[in-house]
């Protein structure tokens, strides 16, 4: 009885830590991302609220949530609000199979920093992932408008092929490690002494393009479009609606992705590796806070990286994006499983 | 015709490591550490370059105006020259110039020594497309435009430039800026590099 309040106790912090996590720094990346944008063309960005802009989410959020709220005519009420829900919902759920770190020991418990260490942990991050097709087309149909409803059959058709692409990148590292628990893998990482970037390049490089299209980022961001489709399926929202949209697709998302390739490919919060001989670790004088500076920073790494892509490349028309999904992506998807199959037993030893 | 231009296509190595995304990723990265060249603008303000297009003025006769034309037309239209007032002939040029009709208010009198003045011109400035064609067709250098731009207002009177005004702004932009010459920015060192780093080189056409 004792330790199932405990548990209940440590579970509840766990929560509120992710939840401020995901929403609290998912506000603060609009400023990361604008000040990124600004400095790649030039320009220095928000500059007015508090230390060069850094207050700027806040105002942000505070001139959304005392917008009007409109609703389209017509409109169906009930699919429109569900449609941010099913965006919010699962984006952050899947926060809850992100490993932070290693098990630790704290007043003699065992804490492992992960919500949730269900032994299908990934299968669970591309389901939650899957829904955000929902939460599109929803948006976009329940605004009884022609743009948003165009935007969300795009994002849809992109979404469908690039979750087939996503789950077939990821059965690489899934082969190498034998499981799909995240935790499990990362420590599996850590026993063979490997990253699986190493053994892995083109599962890496399929899966940032399936994660950039997920995100609906540059150069795949056909469903906003700007030039044509105004914002594509946020026409039609207002105020803090409007600004969840974003907030989840392009930060929680980018955020949940980025964190899962680290977790995949990088080796999650183990220190800089080199293949099969060890790791190395210049932040050792943190001691045991390392590993979980180390996961941050290259979670931080990866996304600043997807910002940097997003602020160059142009976009790609949607048949070119469907195109290579099935045409170029699922067949190295393939031919990289095979190849991983072969090479299996070596890194098993 | 249309000529045929055919791009390069892109090599295999290319393709394979994203040879055209890196080099756009090194393009911006290097970018990203540049200084950055913003003016933060209600904080900071540049003069704008001396041909500004912004709101009018009149120059007033003080000696420089171009000769013999503004003798000619004084003598045309039979005009009271008066020194530091307006050199304005009422031609009405700039009236006629003008794509909105209704924009200019200008009338002349006649003095009791037969001469006549220009006793009202009124501009209105919220018609106005900063187009520049009724300072073209001034021809004795009167009408032409200054440097001011900032002319927010909360009421629609403040955009009725009349004759006084046009001569007040007129005086004050001669005295301000007549004696320097045409330059593209004057106090903005950033603008002044980019203007000079960008030396565009043209292939020559053919045939030259
Ligand atoms: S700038 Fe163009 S629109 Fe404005 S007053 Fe002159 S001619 Fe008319
Ligand atoms: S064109 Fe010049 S001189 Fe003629 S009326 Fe207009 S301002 Fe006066």
């Amino acid at each position: 009885m004792h330790s199932f309040w405990v548990d209940l106790f440590v579970a509840i912090i766990k929560i509120s830590v992710i939840l401020g996590i995901a929403l609290g720094i998912g506000a603060f990346l609009t400023w990361v991302e604008r000040k990124v944008a600004a400095h790649i063309q030039r320009r220095p960005g928000p500059m007015v609220v508090g230390w060069h802009g850094l207050l700027q989410p806040l105002a942000d959020g505070v001139k959304l949530l005392t917008k009007e709220d409109l609703f389209p005519r017509y409109g169906d009420k009930f699919l429109y609000h569900l449609a941010i829900i099913l965006a919010l919902v699962p984006a952050t759920l899947v926060f809850s199979v992100v490993p932070f770190g290693p098990e630790f020991e704290i007043f003699g418990y065992k804490v492992k920093p992960i919500l949730s260490d269900v032994n299908v942990g990934l299968l669970l991050v591309f389901a939650l992932g899957s829904m955000a097709v929902y939460a599109v087309a929803l948006a976009g149909w329940a605004s009884n408008s022609k743009y948003p409803l165009i935007a969300s059959m795009r994002k849809a058709g992109v979404l469908v092929s690039y979750e087939v692409v996503i789950t077939f990148a990821v059965m690489g590292p899934i082969i190498l490690a034998g499981t799909l628990s995240t935790y499990e893998i990362v420590e599996k990482q850590v026993e063979q002494k490997l990253w699986y970037i190493w053994l892995q390049p083109i599962a890496f490089v399929v899966y940032m393009f399936a994660a950039l299209a997920e995100m609906g980022r540059v150069p795949f961001d056909v469903q906003e479009a700007e030039a044509e489709l105004v914002t594509g399926f946020t026409v039609e929202y207002g105020g803090m609606k409007f600004g969840l949209f974003p907030l989840v697709e392009w930060y929680i998302e980018g955020l949940t992705l980025s964190a899962i390739a680290v977790v995949l490919f990088f080796g999650g919060w183990s220190p800089i590796n080199i293949p099969f001989v060890g790791f190395v670790d210049p932040l050792f004088f943190l001691g045991p806070l390392s590993p979980f500076v180390w996961f941050i920073l290259k979670t931080t790494a990866l996304f600043l990286f997807i910002l940097w892509l997003h602020w160059t490349l142009p976009r790609y028309r949607i048949d070119q994006i469907t195109q290579s999904a099935w045409k170029i992506m699922l067949p190295l998807t393939l031919f990289n499983i095979v190849i991983t199959a072969v090479l299996a037993p070596i890194v098993w030893r | 015709m249309i000529k045929k231009v055919a791009t390069k296509p892109l090599s295999w190595l290319e393709r394979i490591f994203f040879i055209d995304f890196v080099r756009g990723l090194k393009i911006t990265l290097k970018n990203a550490f540049r200084k950055t060249i913003t003016t933060h603008y209600p904080y900071e303000k540049i003069t704008p370059p001396k041909r500004f297009r912004g709101f009018f003025a009149h120059k007033v006769v003080d000696g420089t105006e171009p000769q013999p034309a503004f003798q000619e037309w004084v003598n045309r239209y039979n005009i009271q020259v008066e020194y530091g007032k307006s050199r304005c002939v009422v031609c009405l040029r700039c009236k006629r110039a003008c794509p909105v009709p209704q924009l200019f208010e200008i009338e002349g009198k006649k003095l009791p020594n037969g001469k006549r003045v220009v006793s009202v011109f009124n501009m209105n400035m919220l018609l106005c497309t900063y187009c520049g064609f009724c300072v073209d067709a001034c021809p004795v250098d009167c009408l032409y435009q200054t440097d001011i731009h900032e002319t927010a207002s909360y009421t629609r009177k403040d955009f009725i430039l009349t004759l006084e005004i046009l001569e007040q702004i007129g005086k004050d932009w001669q005295m301000r800026r007549g004696n320097e010459p045409d330059r593209i920015w004057i106090d903005d060192e950033q603008r002044m590099k980019l203007w000079y780093e960008n030396d565009v080189k043209l292939p020559k056409p053919e045939g030259v």
